[in-house]
């Protein structure tokens, strides 16, 4: 069974057909990507699986759940995480604070243990601390632990994130366009943390992505998309030999 | 310059992060506990009136600095509590259920009030807390049966099993013991993930929900809490002026509830007892002000208000993050001497999510 089976979607704004008809799944253990010009509708693809756009036509499914209508916060219970195209971070709070948010969807306990903090609570938060500082391990953040997002280079920012959509231990994790902004040497990292968080934490992935070098190396498929619509899908080589993907990039 | 080294995870949990926070705290506290033994009768009052006050700016903090919601109608709450709990007592209600009661029955509103708030923020949204001060203020003059109307009533002296905590000392102490459990909660909460999502929904929204966090709930909550907290402040306030009518609670008051936040810093508890320092010298600096500056000046009319406006503007301009931003600055600067890099902090914005700033 796919993890994540999307039949159909379609969005627009206004007049203009954003996501017109498109049809993808994700399947456990894989790393898919979305590629295609600005515009293409990759980024709308993601916020409609996110639910924070309301799909016109079509339907989604994960883990054979529908969550078509799901509310957006539901969608990170159930295990889906993401990471935004220009960083959405909570700024004014530190790398821990903001990789302890995400453990939100683990809380066991409620509003009156909270203010009381209780001895649950006091454990709750020490396991927390616990599981955020694997993820700092994982992905080397150590030096940045206590530093407020405010003040941090904008490739920490991007690894803060990942980390932070970690947090949520989810099934499948959306990242858009993890490379962007990265300098060469920071993109072949990007490539080893990503193939680490496949084989070793088993999460699925699904990135939306420009740096064909890291989709080339990291993806087990690849679909491409023009002006709203699916162009082809399949393997890496197969989609950078596309006749239609070749015309969409660079034109007749 | 001090580091900290943490050799294990409770360290990240604790309320105190070394000694010598734990030496100057506990230093303030001793200092508030045996002050009754120096101070007058009427230094105690007003150290209890600010009590007073800086439990309701918990309750304003928590809504304004943490999640980022502002409200114009704070004081319909301090209103809620205190009428609810004078009632409380004068149907024979004990003190020791009737606060708890008022301040229940605040929360419940501060939920509804809350739920309109769903689709607002900034301007907009204090303009609808506004609107609802305004509401209660309504309902409490013309629901002469419970509030007396405009005539007010009496507040029931505060008896607990039998004692009256009416002298200067005991509610003193009352003040103080209240206040402190205040921040003891607050400080619980910000620890832990109910106060973590208030952070999360007033840096970004969009993250907020992608980390789970059910939005109408979370604002709700907070909404309910500040509530909570105000209308405990209510009770105490009801207790301190002895008389409720409906001049007590105005719109004017609502504003110097958020100029306490802004002043003292939001996004800190410590602002709030900054802020609270500051409402409370403010009127006294004022009336000397008037003595000493020549007689015209001092009879201008609207000058207090005026004044307050004046020194919210200054504050949201010049240091958003107020008297106690202002203070982890020179103390950084003391740190760092001679290092200091003017850039530190110039990449600050404000909590307070008006058009202006975003």
């Amino acid at each position: 069974m796919s993890l994540l089976e999307a039949h159909d979607l379609s969005v627009s704004f206004g007049g203009i057909k954003a996501v017109r008809d498109v049809s993808f799944t994700v399947e456990p253990g894989e790393v898919f990507s979305i590629i295609g010009p600005n515009g293409a509708g990759k980024t709308t693809i993601f916020n409609l699986v996110s639910r924070f756009y309301e799909a016109d036509s079509g339907g989604m499914a994960f883990d054979g759940m529908d969550i078509t209508g799901a509310p957006p916060h539901r969608i990170a219970e159930l295990g889906i995480a993401r990471t935004f195209q220009n960083t959405e971070l909570f700024e004014h709070e530190s790398v821990l604070t903001n990789l302890l948010i995400a453990h939100h969807v683990h809380r066991r306990t409620n509003l009156v243990t909270d203010l009381l903090f209780l001895p649950g609570a006091r454990r709750q938060e020490l396991d927390f601390r616990r599981r955020v500082e694997d993820v700092i391990d994982l992905l080397d953040l150590q030096s940045y632990r206590e530093q407020p997002i405010g003040g941090l280079p904008y490739g920490a920012r991007k690894m803060v994130e990942i980390a932070r959509a970690l947090c949520l231990e989810p099934k499948l994790l959306l990242l858009d366009e993890p490379s962007s902004g990265l300098n060469p040497e920071e993109t072949e990292d990007l490539s080893f943390w990503i193939e680490d968080i496949v084989a070793e934490l088993g999460i699925t992935v699904a990135m939306v992505e420009h740096d064909m070098n890291l989709v080339a190396t990291v993806s087990d498929r690849v679909m491409a998309m023009a002006d709203g619509a699916e162009l082809a899908t399949g393997d890496p080589t197969e989609i950078q030999n596309h006749p239609d993907v070749l015309r969409a990039y660079l034109g007749d | 310059m001090r580091f900290v080294l943490k050799t294990n995870y409770d360290q990240d949990v604790k309320v105190f992060l070394h000694n010598g926070q734990r030496f100057w705290y506990g230093l303030l506290a001793l200092a508030v506990l045996l002050a009754p033994l120096v101070l007058d009768r009427f230094y105690l009052g007003e150290f209890a009136y600010l009590y007073i006050w800086a439990i309701a700016g918990v309750g304003l903090m928590l809504l304004v600095g943490y999640t980022g919601l502002v409200s114009l109608g704070h004081a319909a709450f301090l209103a809620i509590g205190a009428y609810a709990h004078a009632w409380l007592l004068t149907q024979g209600v004990p003190f020791v259920l009737s606060v708890p009661l008022a301040t229940a029955f605040c929360a419940i509103i501060g939920y509804i009030v809350g739920l309109p708030a769903l689709r607002m923020t900034g301007i907009y949204l204090a303009i609808a807390t506004l609107a609802f001060e305004r509401i209660a203020a309504w309902v409490i003059e013309h629901w002469e049966s419970v509030t007396g109307g405009h005539f007010g009533m009496r507040v029931p002296d505060p008896m607990v099993f039998g004692m009256s905590l009416d002298g200067p000392v005991p509610f003193y102490y009352l003040c103080l013991g209240i206040l402190g459990l205040s921040l003891f909660a607050a400080l619980n909460l910000l620890r832990s993930p109910t106060g973590r999502a208030f952070i999360a929904v007033r840096d970004s929204e969009v993250s907020a929900q992608s980390m789970g966090i059910n939005l109408a709930r979370t604002k709700c909550t907070a909404f309910a809490l500040s509530a909570a907290f105000t209308g405990l402040a209510g009770t105490l306030f009801s207790h301190r002026i002895g008389y409720l009518a409906p001049d007590a609670f105005t719109v004017q008051t609502s504003i110097q509830l958020l100029l306490m936040v802004v002043v003292g810093g939001l996004g800190s508890l410590q602002g709030v007892v900054y802020g609270a320092i500051f409402l409370g010298l403010l009127p006294q600096a004022i009336a000397i002000g008037r003595d000493v500056l020549p007689q015209w000046i001092g009879e201008i009319p609207g000058l207090e208000p005026g004044i307050f406006g004046a020194i919210l503007v200054v504050f949201l301009i010049f240091e958003p993050l107020g008297i106690h931003g202002r203070w982890v600055k020179v103390r950084l600067w003391f740190d760092q001497f001679p290092l200091y890099r003017r850039a530190t902090y110039k990449r600050q914005r404000s909590y307070l999510r008006t058009e202006r700033v975003r």
